[in-house]
């Protein structure tokens, strides 16, 4: 039930990764933001999900990952709804609607969105870090490289939990406090592994000539193409739609 | 202390793939038990399995005619055990085991002390010492020392030689052969050979099939079909003549010469 | 051809514990198979990063085709390529692709030639139709060709090879010696293998032996074999040469 990268060829699969960071961000913070009622933030949403259906986004697996926020949709309706006038089925609605939208941006971005397009978008955005000195490349580099561990550092800590509570280790008992102790038998052992993981990859890294002021040339390439000249339209239009209180209240 | 481990139909599943079908065969103390196969072949899983940690699987596991109970009465080790470390002398980190079973300071030492020296530590040189202060096979050692000291009815050991020099791995086949006498002892390894003499069963894994086969069996089958198991090629030239016959020398040197010399001494007394 | 001329190395001060290399000339040459055997602690793993130039002799020389391979790696040059014990601690991309592009990426050439190479490379180990493949998918024997792919992506003149065998199943085992036979033989690539493996020493055409630091043997296998007992005892010795020795022994 995760919600993952599925390779696909639609049309939002062919937009260029600033373009649809740009869309998925702007989305999320018009989402957050905008206070249209119920009825126009339901009509995004649905708006929204039919295109996401015409560019062959397979929605079931979002749509399934929606159980495991059912809970928070129902918390957030029951408190927004409750004001001063008794419930408000609306205001309820719009709050819920606002986090489902999010929520499914969220998943079809990362759904149409390669790891190595979230990469270059986030590398993008770091870029002007580099005036005050960050790299961003490097940045994006070690983000690379974590998401790439991840799932080998999981599979560690597995059987280094399984070797321990074999020993009598109790990795789960005395409550909030003593946890962080009990954990001990987990932890370290971690973190040295990935200490030692760290040094041998970057030995191997340096083998392979990786210079970290050197300048590196780019293998991946993304292009422009007409569509997406279209596609910004809606970051440009949602952002308009933002700032619009601002425009109606100066003038 | 179980004198048996014994599967029956048993029947082991990752997702929707099934690994092993209906595995019947018994693990048994006094010897060392072995178990091999190719990468992917279940190995590992079976292992968990009989750790209690890999729940998905038909069938059942029996120690001494009762159902087996893992917790607590297992230790399980993994490649490269010496990763678990976390305590900061050697004294902590062998004692841990029987500290979460709530026994005290002073009934612990003597016991952690006798142990060490029985996996070929000398306690009086290391006792405070950092564990990552030891050398290689030192190290390797305390962590199965330190898997093992609350007496486990049976030890599964993932691939305990790997990474270990010849000397190491001598030093360590024998003191694992030591351990059989009171363990039931299940080692996963891709290099039988090391082990095969002190063994005295070996279960080989594979997707159409799976066996029990003896030490000796496991030589023959790998002398008569090259796929089944890739022996090393002297040992196939020296012994391959005499594939059929019933024991089989070891895969070392001197054995395998004393073999031959006492088949060819055969052979002149029947002409 | 790689030439070693009085080459020492050590760490911080030059103390007698923290030599790791004392004073060791050697030279190899391409089309044989050879081979640097030494226990832990030998020095072997420091001779072979040398050779890389992953760091700077602290007396001597080492060249690499006439090359100071310490000042060509600094400077995006590649001479020598090295594939370490664990493939998992090599693969630095998240997909196939990504990871043999790496390489490249650091040597600084254009996409068209990347892709080229990428192509050509990934197909020569049966990874073609794998390139998006992400690395978490890929079983054991896969990455271990993935971390000999990347390295080779990058033509390098030499590759090492630090302890490839011991954690691979003995059918690997047999796959990886196929691979080595071919890059020697069919290929003319320079191949070091660096092993503690008594079995390994079969394969090797010529054979550096070290010790402490010091290299006690240089010269051809069957040179090795006639060297005397006490060579012998320094190094695993492989249990069919045993086995030869007592086979020949009962004829004299």
């Amino acid at each position: 039930m995760q919600i993952s990268y599925r390779p696909g060829n639609g049309l939002l699969y062919r937009l260029h990764p600033m373009v649809k960071g740009a869309i998925a961000f702007s989305a999320i913070v018009f989402f957050s933001i905008n206070s249209l009622g119920l009825a126009m933030m339901s009509a995004t949403v649905a708006v929204m999900l039919l295109g996401c259906r015409f560019s062959d986004v397979d929605l079931t697996e979002i749509f399934m990952s929606v159980r495991r926020i059912l809970l928070l949709l129902v918390i957030v309706g029951l408190i927004q709804g409750l004001g001063a006038d008794g419930f408000s089925v609306t205001a309820a609605g719009a709050a819920m609607m606002r986090i489902l939208g999010v929520f499914l941006v969220a998943g079809v971005y990362v759904t149409v969105s390669s790891q190595s397009e979230l990469t270059f978008f986030w590398e993008v955005c770091f870029r002007p870090l580099g005036l005050i000195g960050l790299p961003a490349r490097e940045l994006a580099l070690i983000m690379v490289i974590a998401v790439r561990f991840f799932p080998v550092i999981l599979g560690e800590i597995d059987r280094i939990r399984m070797a321990q509570v074999a020993r009598g280790a109790k990795l789960d008992s005395g409550g909030l406090l003593a946890s962080a102790t009990a954990l001990m038998p987990l932890m370290i052992p971690t973190l040295t592994q990935s200490i030692i993981r760290a040094g041998e990859l970057a030995l191997a890294m340096e083998a392979r000539g990786y210079r970290v002021t050197e300048q590196r040339t780019r293998y991946q390439r993304f292009k422009f193409s007409i569509i997406d000249f279209f596609a910004v339209l809606i970051p440009v239009l949602l952002f308009a739609l933002l700032l619009k209180p601002f425009f109606d209240s100066a003038f | 202390m179980f004198d048996k481990l014994e599967l029956k139909n048993l029947t082991v599943r990752y997702g929707s793939h099934v690994l092993l079908k209906e595995l019947c065969g018994s693990f048994s103390r006094g010897h060392i038990n072995l178990i091999v196969g190719r990468a992917g072949s279940g190995k590992s899983t079976l292992l968990r399995v009989l750790a209690g940690f890999h729940k998905e699987y038909d069938g059942s596991i029996e120690a001494d005619g009762a159902n087996f109970e893992p917790s607590g009465n297992i230790s399980l080790a993994f490649q490269n055990p010496e990763a678990l470390f976390f305590n900061g002398t050697v004294e902590d980190e062998v004692g841990y085991a029987l500290k979460m079973r709530k026994l005290n300071r002073s009934e612990i030492e003597p016991v952690a002390r006798a142990w060490l020296q029985k996996w070929g530590l000398n306690p009086e040189r290391c006792w405070n010492n950092h564990p990552l202060e030891l050398s290689g096979g030192e190290k390797r050692r305390l962590a199965l020392a330190a898997c093992t000291i609350f007496m486990p009815p049976v030890v599964l050991l993932d691939e305990p030689l790997a990474g270990l020099d010849a000397k190491g791995q001598r030093a360590l086949a024998e003191l694992l052969a030591g351990m059989t006498s009171e363990h039931i002892v299940i080692v996963v390894t891709h290099e039988p050979e090391i082990l095969l003499e002190q063994s005295g069963s070996l279960l080989f894994l594979h997707s159409i099939g799976s066996r029990w086969l003896k030490p000796a069996e496991f030589l023959r089958e790998s002398l008569i079909d090259r796929n089944f198991f890739p022996l090393p090629e002297w040992y196939c030239n020296a012994v391959g003549q005499f594939a059929q016959s019933s024991d089989l020398p070891p895969i070392r040197a001197e054995a395998v010469y004393r073999f031959i010399k006492s088949r060819e001494c055969k052979h002149a007394d029947q002409l | 051809m790689i030439v070693f001329d009085q080459v020492s190395f050590w760490y911080n001060d030059r103390s007698e514990t923290s030599f790791k290399l004392k004073e060791v000339s050697f030279s190899l040459e391409k089309g044989c198979v050879n081979g640097v055997i030494g226990g832990n602690g030998s020095g072997k793993s420091t001779v072979a990063r040398l050779m890389v130039g992953l760091m700077p002799v602290n007396s001597g020389c080492v060249r690499v085709l006439d090359k100071d391979p310490y000042q060509q790696l600094l400077h995006s040059g590649f001479l020598a390529g090295i594939i370490f014990q664990n493939p998992e601690n090599q693969i630095v991309g998240a997909t196939v692709e990504e990871d043999l592009a790496f390489g490249l990426e650091n040597l600084g050439l254009s996409h068209a030639e990347m892709h080229c190479r990428i192509i050509e490379t990934a197909t020569r180990f049966g990874l073609g139709n794998m390139l998006r493949e992400p690395v978490a998918n890929l079983s054991g024997g896969q990455k271990q060709l993935l971390c000999i792919a990347s390295v080779m992506v990058m033509e390098p003149a030499w590759v090492i090879f630090d302890e490839p065998t011991s954690h691979l199943d003995p059918w690997s085992r047999l796959e990886f010696w196929k691979i080595i036979d071919e890059f020697v033989h069919h290929h003319g690539l320079g191949v070091v293998i660096v092993s503690q493996l008594a079995e390994d020493l079969n394969r090797f055409d010529k054979i550096l032996g070290f010790s402490n630091g010091n290299m006690l043997f240089q010269g051809s296998r069957s040179e090795f074999r006639q060297a005397g007992e006490s060579l012998h005892t320094c190094f695993n010795y492989p249990e069919s040469w045993k086995f030869e020795q007592l086979m020949v022994s009962e004829h004299v």
